[in-house]
């Protein structure tokens, strides 16, 4: 039954991009390149998640490996491009096997220092390495400098995208599956322990750096063949912080957690763009709103010991007396001029927004929304065992 | 040859030296007790055999040869795993997970065919939990095998840590204050498991413990440590009536 199973889902992994890829052919071009861009986050926040959640090592500087595979890709299209007679798709698989053989030369030049750090001080090592990465491309003139580089030819499909994020997801899974993922989690648990089991720790954190930073390549090489232009103002510190809160939000080690959150955080903020602005008295009233549904959420979680049921009311509960009280408090204060005629875009919030989610977060959930649970039947079918259980 | 043979090893920790001059050989099959109150160095001994640290001066030899510099992973390859005082289990892993971590230093098939889930690593995954549970069995802890470590009661997390330390099949099992915090029944258990364990699996078993009772009912030779320094070795009669050591556990019952 193996190689039957197997196939039949390689074989709708494959469909289903396929599939996707001739649905966004009846969407307009922002909305195709919506769902595109959303992949090569899915990519890029799986694949710290490897990293960061399932192997232990703060790295905070994953879009350097992003850039480097966007530059690697894009430099040697515009240099090379025509003179090797390839084209088309077979090209592009060149570009993003070698964006992710110098992204993992980069990874692996990172994860030598985390051998001999740990915690915040590997992560000061990772964004430090982030921003000599751009700051070095920035000086390069091959490679454009602060302004950036056009690269040809572009390579614009939603199927490749996805197909590589399934890649980036199944390959993740296959490890956590089998006994060769259990060392990489024991040394995200305890190093010591972990070598003291014969765990090749340091092997285990460098692959996990090499297999992590390979597949941000592949992002990259993606990114510079859909967008067609790369500059350094698109892997900005923001960007790493950005992958960073997808990961930690979706469950530090979850692949579930962090595919779902990658498209939920980079959705959500796309949508602020078309948002009115808002006033100061609205931000103020949705502040205090936030803060207020945050704390009632947060004694639930402390004190509340009942069933499932009752909890889940308590929280809707709390929920919509923020978000009345949000309301009331921005009507309230829309009387007071000043903050009425105050206005803020809403695009311009979403760093704001991210900084605020995470923080709620680490007060009322600090294993992220999924934990370590992943999406599967059994994990459904656990659940609903617990409820009876609890129900009884 | 002696399986375990520290000669004159010592380790400097600034202006404190934790162990000093330390000799003793440990011949296979022995159920070889170190003793010592607290603060002794016995455990910074169990750090030195297993190349958590190096030692300053002197020479520590498994099977005859040099150990010192050998990182912990290679050790524990080389047949010899340990237990913790202070218990460190992979906390959000299942009991059965924590000990293939250990059993995962015998695997055969490469890293790549784990990533692209081929049918060898599927088998392999099998292969060392069937050894995992077999070993969970022998721990009486099979029945908890799929509980999160750390939601286990204290006494199964300090069986959980011998089981893991078995998995990597060693030669020599070090046991760092086994019963600590058990209570009488608990401990008198686990006196029984760890005879098993040794006459079971042919394994050499060198102990550190507190409870002056449970070593001298198990082990037959002793060493005894004090301010790091060695300050009797023999089998428990000896230790029982040696001056040194009654002065040493002053207070204590011997
Ligand atoms: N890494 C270290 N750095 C400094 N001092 C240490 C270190 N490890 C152990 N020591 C000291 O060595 C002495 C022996 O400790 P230890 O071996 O843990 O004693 P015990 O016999 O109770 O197991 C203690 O005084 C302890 O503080
Ligand atoms: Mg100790």
């Amino acid at each position: 039954m193996y190689w039957p199973v197997r196939l039949a889902s390689i074989l709708a992994a494959v469909g289903g991009c396929f599939l996707l890829d001739a649905l966004a052919r009846g969407v307009d071009d922002y909305a195709r390149r919506l769902i595109v861009l959303a992949g090569i986050w899915v990519i890029l926040s799986v694949s710290l998640n490897l990293i960061n959640g399932i192997t232990g090592q703060f790295s905070i500087g994953h879009a350097a490996f992003w850039q480097v595979g966007a530059y690697t890709a894009g430099y040697l299209s515009v240099t090379f491009h025509g003179k090797w007679g390839i084209d088309g798709l077979p090209w592009m698989i060149l570009m993003m096997a070698l964006g992710a053989l110098m992204a993992a030369v980069a990874g692996l030049i990172v994860g030598l220092p985390s051998l001999r750090l740990r915690g915040d001080y590997l992560a000061i090592v990772t964004l430090g390495f982030g921003e000599i990465i751009r700051i070095v491309v920035q000086n390069q003139k091959p490679l454009g400098e602060a302004y950036g580089m056009n690269v040809q030819p572009k390579f614009q499909t939603v199927w490749l995208v996805w197909l590589m994020a399934i890649v980036c997801i199944a390959v993740c899974r296959n490890l956590l599956r089998t006994a060769h993922g259990l060392p990489f989690l024991a040394v995200r648990e305890d190093e010591v322990a972990a070598g003291a089991m014969g765990v090749n720790v340091t092997q285990v954190k460098v692959t996990a750096f090499l297999i992590g930073s390979a597949f941000a390549g592949v992002a990259g090489a993606l990114l510079a063949h859909y967008e067609g232009f790369i500059s350094p103002q698109m892997f900005k510190m923001e960007q790493s912080f950005i992958i960073l809160t997808m990961v930690v939000l979706g469950g530090t080690g979850s692949i579930t957690g962090a595919t779902i959150a990658a498209v939920a955080l980079f959705y959500l903020p796309e949508r602020l763009r078309d948002a009115p602005p808002v006033t100061g008295a609205a931000l103020l009233g949705g502040l205090i709103g936030t803060i207020v549904a945050v704390v009632l959420v947060k004694r639930t979680v402390d004190r509340f010991h009942g069933p499932k049921i009752g909890a889940a009311t308590r929280y809707i509960g709390s929920v919509v007396a923020g978000i009345v009280l949000s309301l009331a408090l921005g009507a309230g204060f829309g009387m007071i001029p000043k903050l009425a005629s105050q206005s803020f875009e809403a695009e311009k919030l979403r760093m704001v927004i991210f900084a605020g989610v995470l923080i709620i977060l680490m007060l009322i959930r600090p294993q992220g929304i999924l934990g370590t649970n992943e999406f599967s039947l059994d994990w459904v079918k656990s659940l609903l065992r617990k409820r009876k259980a609890v129900e009884a | 040859m002696s399986l375990l043979q520290l000669e004159g090893a010592t380790i400097r920790f600034g202006g404190l030296v934790a162990v000093n001059n330390v000799s003793f050989s440990v011949e296979k099959g022995d159920l070889f007790g170190l003793i010592g109150p607290n603060g002794a160095g016995k455990t910074t001994c169990f750090n030195l055999i297993t190349g958590v640290y190096k030692p300053t001066s002197g020479s520590i030899k498994f099977r005859g040869s040099e150990l010192s510099g050998t990182p912990p992973n290679k050790v524990a390859q080389l047949g010899i795993a340990r237990t913790f005082q202070n218990i460190r289990l992979f906390q959000s892993l299942t009991v059965l997970e924590n000990v293939v971590v250990a059993a995962y230093l015998r695997h055969r098939v490469a890293l790549p065919s784990a990533l692209l889930y081929l049918p060898s690593a599927i088998a392999e995954t099998e292969r060392l939990k069937a050894e995992a549970m077999r070993l969970l069995e022998v721990l009486d802890l099979d029945r908890r095998a799929q509980v999160r470590s750390a939601d286990l009661p204290y006494g199964m997390q300090r069986r959980l840590e011998i089981a893991r330390a078995m998995a990597t099949k060693p030669e020599l099992l070090l046991l760092d204050e086994p019963a600590a915090g058990m209570n009488p029944q608990e401990s008198d258990d686990l006196l029984l498991t760890v005879r098993q364990i040794r006459e079971n699996f042919a394994m050499t078993v060198l102990l550190i413990e507190h409870d002056m009772r449970f070593v001298m009912n198990l082990c037959e030779k002793i060493v005894v440590l004090d301010h790091g320094i060695e300050i009797a070795q023999g089998p428990p009669e000896t230790i029982r009536n040696h001056p040194k050591v009654i002065e040493a556990y002053l207070g204590e019952a011997v």
